[in-house]
């Protein structure tokens, strides 16, 4: 999932540079935020859009299910489909 | 997040494994520190509208507990939806 194991192994296996290695750490770093971000921001659009907030009961029924499923889907196209418009498929550093 | 990512990191030597390991570590208490304040938030701001008294009724009891979760039970369900169509995307590549 993670491009930047392959980077790191490889600059371990070099005896890259300290610096090397800390541009490396950075940047799995961020996406590793990047990642936590999206994934909260999904889960708080697709709460807002698809749940009733009258709150009666604490179960999810079938309708909010099926939503919660169509919205995260479609919210990964978006987010695919804009990283591409963006020149990437990668989350622009 | 969560500790499953870590079965990318068996490749790594021992110090980076280490190092990103701890790195997930603080992400994940900071994630659910940030989760903690922003569910108290909207339960209150969906339950709560009328400040004759200083204690919660029974309704607005139940229905933060409702909303708690209702939205812990969604986050689950974003969260497995979310890992397959990261696995997904991996294998499309």
């Amino acid at each position: 999932m993670f491009t930047w194991v392959e980077d790191i192994t490889m600059a371990a296996k070099n005896g890259s540079t300290t610096i090397e290695k800390e541009q490396i750490f950075g940047m799995a770093e961020q996406e590793m935020e990047y990642r936590v971000d999206l994934f909260n921001r999904l889960t708080k659009i697709c709460f807002d859009k698809c749940i009733d907030k009258r709150y009666k009961e604490s179960e999810l029924n079938m309708g909010e299910n099926s939503c919660i499923d169509r919205c995260v889907s479609k919210y990964w196209q978006v987010t695919n489909l804009i990283g591409q418009l963006l020149g990437s498929n990668r989350p622009p550093m | 997040m969560d500790k499953s990512m870590l079965g990318d990191l068996d490749s790594l030597p021992e110090e980076d494994k280490i190092r990103m390991s701890s790195m997930i570590d603080q992400l994940q208490i900071r994630d659910s520190l940030r989760m903690y304040n922003s569910l108290v938030e909207r339960c209150f701001s969906d339950c709560v509208d009328t400040f004759r008294r200083k204690s919660l009724d029974k309704q607005e009891e139940t229905c933060v507990r409702r909303c708690a979760e209702k939205f812990l039970k969604h986050s689950m369900r974003v969260g497995m939806r979310f890992a397959e169509l990261n696995q997904g995307a991996a294998t499309q590549d």
